[in-house]
Parts: C-alpha cells; sequence; structure tokens
C-alpha cells in the first residue's frame, strides 16, 4: 500500500510539472473572436500590435531627437494623435499582461531561447531578430500587422484585409521549404 | 464527432441565418425623411474647415472636393484639388461615377452652405454615400483658415493654441510664407463637435 | 447602438481602461491558443500544427458573424467601424515581408508580446527587431513614400467588390474555412511530428 500511494504521489507531482495543453484551437478562435468583437462594440476598431510598438519607437526617437522627430515625414504624422497611441500600448500592455497571466495558470513560464535542434541558440536569436526586423518595416508598409490588417480586417470583410493576409501566409508558404532547418 | 465537426456545423447554420438575414440598415439606399433629418441634425454629414485644412495638408487621397458654384466663380478661386461640378449639372451622367462611389469621400463647398446642402439632400435622397458638406462654405474657410482672427488675450491657451494651428494652415495655403516647414507640423485634433465618423484604424 | 466610444460620451480614462481589459482578452486568447510558441506558429507552414488557421479562420469568422447579426439587431452602427483602407501595392508588398519575417521570425507582432510575458528570449529579441525595422520604414519614408500612397482604393470590402451581401460572403468564407479546416486536420495526420508537438 505505501508503494502505491507513494507512486501516487510522485505521479502527481509529474503532473504538476506538465505544463496545462493549449486550448482546443476552434474555442481559442471563438474566445479571439469575441474579444476581437467586443472590441468593434466598444470602440468601433479591431484589435493592433504593431501600432504599439511604432508608437514606442516614435516615443523613443522623440526623446533622443525631438526636432528629429518632427521633421521626419513619417513619424511626423503619429506625433499629433496622442489618445490613439496611448490606447494601443495599454492594449498591449493588457496584451503581456494576460499572456502572462495565462501562461502562469498553465505552468508555462520558463526563461529559455524556443529552437529546433537544428539550429543553435545563438543562430535562433538572429533569425528573431531579422524576422522581427522584416515584420516591423513590412507591418508598417502594408498599415498594418497579421492582428491590424489581416484579423481586424478580414472580420470586417475588408478588401485590404484579405488580400494582406494572403499576402502574408502566401509568402510565408513559398518560402518555408527554404527554412526548414530552422523549425523541424 | 469531434470538434471541427461540430464547429463546422455551428459555423454554417450561423452563416446561413446570416446570408438569409435582410440587408442591413445602415446601408439602405432610401431614407426617409426622418432618417434625412436625423443626419442633418446629428451634422454627420458636416467637415469643418479646421478638418478640411488638414486631410489637404496631409495629401490624403481619400478625399474628392467638389465645387458646386458655376463654373464662373470656379474659375475666379476654388480650393486646391477641386473639381467643378455646378449644382444643375449635378446629377448628369457623366458625373455619376463622381458622386455615386464608395471609395472617396466627397466634400461639397459653396460660398455659403446653401448650394452644398442642397447637392448633399439630393445625392443622399438617391443613397448616394460618401458625400459631406464644408461646414460654413468658403466665407468660413476665409474666416478660419485664410485669415484666422486672433481669439484675443483673455483666450485660453487651448484658443490659442488653435489659432497658432491655423496661422499654419493659412501660411501653408496662401503660401505667404515658409510653406514647407507645415509639412511636419503636429496633425490638427479633430473639432470637438461629435459627428459621425469613421474610428482610426487598427495598426494604421 | 454602438459602437460605444466614439457615439457615446465614454471618458478618456474608461476608453484607457478598455484598451487594457481588451488587451488582456486578446493576451490570454493567444497564450492559450499556444501562439506564445515560435514552433507551433511555424507548424503551419510544415504541417505539423495547423493552430494558426484554426485559430485565425475562426476568430475573424466570429467576429464577421457578431457584427452581421449585431447590427441587424441594431446594437452596432457598422458605417462607423473602421474598414481598413485599400493601397494596392503597399498591401501586397508589405504582406510579402511580413510573410517573410514571419517564416523567418516565427512571430507576428501581437504573438510576440505574448511569447516575450511567459519569457521566450527569442521573442524579446523579435520585438526588439521589429523596433529597428519601424525605425527604418520611418527613416527612409522618403524612399517608400510613393509606393505607400500608389493604387488607393479606399475603405472598400470585399463584399461590394464582388457585389454581394455581406451575409452571402460570410456564408462563403465559413464554407471555405470548413473545407480548409479539415484539409489541415488531414494534413496534421500526415505530416505528424511528435517529436516537436510533444515539446511545444
Amino acid at each position: 500500500m505505501p508503494d502505491r500511494q507513494a507512486d501516487i504521489y510522485i505521479n502527481m507531482k509529474e503532473n504538476l510539472k506538465q505544463p496545462k495543453p493549449y486550448m482546443n484551437p476552434y474555442l481559442a478562435g471563438i474566445v479571439l473572436g469575441f474579444v476581437l468583437l467586443a472590441s468593434f462594440y466598444l470602440t468601433g476598431r479591431g484589435l493592433g500590435a504593431s501600432g504599439a510598438t511604432r508608437s514606442v519607437v516614435i516615443g523613443a526617437v522623440t526623446s533622443v531627437t525631438p526636432e528629429h522627430a518632427e521633421n521626419s515625414g513619417y513619424f511626423s504624422k503619429y506625433l499629433g494623435d496622442n489618445q490613439m497611441k496611448t490606447w494601443l500600448v495599454l492594449e498591449i500592455a493588457g496584451v503581456i499582461i494576460g499572456g502572462f497571466l495565462s501562461g502562469a495558470w498553465a505552468g508555462r513560464l520558463k526563461i529559455r531561447v524556443e529552437h529546433s535542434p537544428g539550429i543553435s541558440k545563438r543562430k535562433r536569436i538572429y533569425m528573431a531578430t531579422l524576422g522581427g526586423l522584416l515584420f516591423g518595416f513590412g507591418s508598417q508598409l502594408g498599415r498594418g500587422c497579421t492582428s491590424g490588417a489581416a484579423l481586424t480586417g478580414m472580420s470586417v470583410m475588408s478588401l485590404a484585409g484579405f488580400v494582406t493576409m494572403m499576402a502574408i501566409f502566401g509568402t510565408a508558404f513559398a518560402l518555408a521549404y527554404f527554412f526548414r532547418k530552422n523549425w523541424i | 464527432m469531434n470538434t471541427r465537426v461540430i464547429l463546422s456545423i455551428i459555423l454554417i447554420s450561423f452563416g446561413s441565418i446570416a446570408a438569409i438575414l435582410p440587408k442591413q440598415k445602415t446601408s439602405s439606399v432610401q431614407l426617409n425623411a426622418d432618417e434625412l433629418l436625423r443626419e442633418i441634425r446629428l451634422e454627420t454629414n458636416l467637415v469643418s474647415t479646421d478638418e478640411l485644412a488638414d486631410l489637404l495638408i496631409n495629401l490624403d487621397p481619400g478625399i474628392m472636393l467638389i465645387d458646386v458654384r458655376d463654373s464662373i466663380e470656379y474659375s475666379k478661386y476654388h480650393l486646391p484639388g477641386a473639381i467643378n461640378i455646378p449644382l444643375k449639372q449635378l446629377l448628369d451622367e457623366k458625373w455619376m461615377p463622381y458622386i455615386d462611389q464608395i471609395s472617396k469621400k466627397n466634400i461639397f463647398y459653396s460660398n455659403g452652405t446653401t448650394l452644398s446642402s442642397e447637392a448633399w439632400i439630393l445625392t443622399r435622397q438617391l443613397g448616394y454615400q460618401n458625400n459631406y458638406v464644408l461646414y460654413g462654405g468658403l466665407n468660413r474657410w476665409f474666416e478660419t483658415i485664410i485669415k484666422p482672427s486672433h481669439p484675443g488675450s483673455m483666450a485660453t491657451s487651448v484658443e490659442i493654441e488653435w489659432f497658432n494651428k491655423r496661422k499654419a494652415a493659412s501660411m501653408y495655403f496662401t503660401g505667404s510664407s515658409n510653406a514647407t516647414d507645415l509639412s511636419s507640423a503636429p496633425a490638427l485634433p479633430p473639432v470637438p463637435r461629435k459627428k459621425k465618423k469613421r474610428v482610426a484604424g487598427g495598426c494604421s | 447602438m454602438g459602437p460605444l466610444v466614439p457615439l457615446q460620451n465614454i471618458s478618456n480614462e474608461l476608453n484607457l481602461l478598455i484598451a487594457f481589459v481588451i488587451g488582456l482578452g486578446f493576451g490570454i486568447a493567444l497564450e492559450q491558443a499556444g501562439f506564445s510558441s515560435s514552433r507551433k506558429l511555424a507548424g503551419m507552414f510544415y504541417g505539423y500544427d495547423t493552430t494558426v488557421l484554426k485559430v485565425f479562420f475562426t476568430a475573424a469568422i466570429t467576429a464577421m458573424l457578431g457584427l452581421i447579426f449585431l447590427n441587424f439587431v441594431g446594437l452596432i452602427d457598422l458605417d462607423i467601424v473602421y474598414v481598413n483602407e485599400y493601397y494596392v501595392y503597399s498591401a501586397i508588398i508589405g504582406g510579402i515581408i511580413m510573410g517573410a519575417g514571419f517564416i523567418i521570425g516565427g512571430f507576428c507582432p501581437g504573438t510576440s508580446f505574448t511569447a516575450a510575458a511567459i519569457g521566450k528570449i527569442d521573442a524579446m529579441w523579435f520585438i526588439l527587431g521589429s523596433m529597428i525595422g519601424i525605425f527604418i520604414f520611418g527613416e527612409t519614408f522618403v524612399f517608400w513614400k510613393d509606393l505607400y500612397m500608389s493604387g488607393y482604393k479606399g475603405a472598400i470590402k470585399i463584399s461590394d467588390v464582388l457585389g454581394i451581401r455581406d451575409g452571402y460572403f460570410a456564408l462563403l468564407l465559413i464554407l471555405v474555412a470548413t473545407l480548409m479546416f479539415w484539409v489541415a486536420e488531414m494534413a496534421e495526420k500526415k505530416f505528424k511530428r511528435e517529436d516537436i508537438t510533444k515539446e511545444i
């Protein structure tokens, strides 16, 4: 009997260490859809992410050289509307805290570099930075990222949303073969 | 049955309901008198001179200025980029692509607002969307943008700020002094009048 | 009638609180879906994990149907809801660049925030990279300005382009999506990678 109890105890401990499984993707999609719908109902616009990053960049540029930010043809466009900027930044603050709470609840908090065995940590970080650079650049040219342009755009049936979505996923599929080492 | 099948059935049922629902009201073709009056009362069809100045300075490709005065007045003075469609010819076949469209925001203007409001009512009753009226017309354009008057020494800082922005806009449109500086001036805040206007978007 | 913030008098503080709460929901949904793992996200393009497709389309369709129904019962004025403006060339080229960023970096801006929140160092570098990318775009805007502004088509909806009602288009998209979900689940069986899916 004691042995069995010990076994159960060990099993329980193992279970505690093991992160909770992810939510069913369709269910997660419905949850996300309702969050998006709430955003439409409350504010008239959908979700955004890259806009917040831009606010941070503009904030940084402005604090270093205010004149430069004002003279920049692109950044100066966004110097005026403070409310929109704060809105997106607060939304993203929510995303970070929400992600943290969800990760903590599911037991997924862990400082690490996630990479495929095929590449080193260092290479993964280089690739992540390069990918981020491209994504940041593209999101400005394309007027929004996967959240703001593709997901939000699709749900309001905007043609721009569909075109951007197809361009993003089409390109990623087309290039997948060349970067397979990074992932599998 | 797995989740996918259940979800597919639910989505297709809801989608079928969505498909048989009558066309939603906000894109209805005809407005009755009450609805028309409501839109006029709510001033949802108005664009202020400050907003217009802002749109023009930013070279917003989404607007089309339509001068509804006659061609003589148009040739004397018209706003930058405006096209001339005299009110009498407004419903001519050749102008239809301009006034019955969904991509651009048409802004009608005249000296005051009489002609432009008529143009708006005509088009709105036909169910055309995206048509607006310049509030106060060219008269107000001159008062507020081209020759803005100083709010006086008792003015609040907000009023002074407004004046400075209008002054800057004036320079831009009259080209009287360093107009190039203006392209970097901060955008004019929207007029604090409540009106029907699409909100600014997600990431952009 | 909604949207509440632009139509009713909502104070700025409340508006910002709404932003934060919506963000919380957004973050929780992304993290629970597994979007805090780049290898799970990338699985989409190799077939071993198609969560991205499922979540993305289910979410878009849910919100789309929600908007149609809310509008039908008169709770939301769709004329005010933001519709993304379509600039042909910048949308396509921007999308292509983002697609390359996606397959190389493994995140998109939204998911990188949730991933960084649970301690993924690669996501933090991705965020830094995206800041650099935005900075470069802003600094070199002169070169892209013409491309950025060209091909303006207005805030057009795909249902208007196809000349069909919003409801019909929603149903059409749902049929396409259910078909894609079916294909995706077959692909997951075919390109199964237990070694990866167990780890993530």
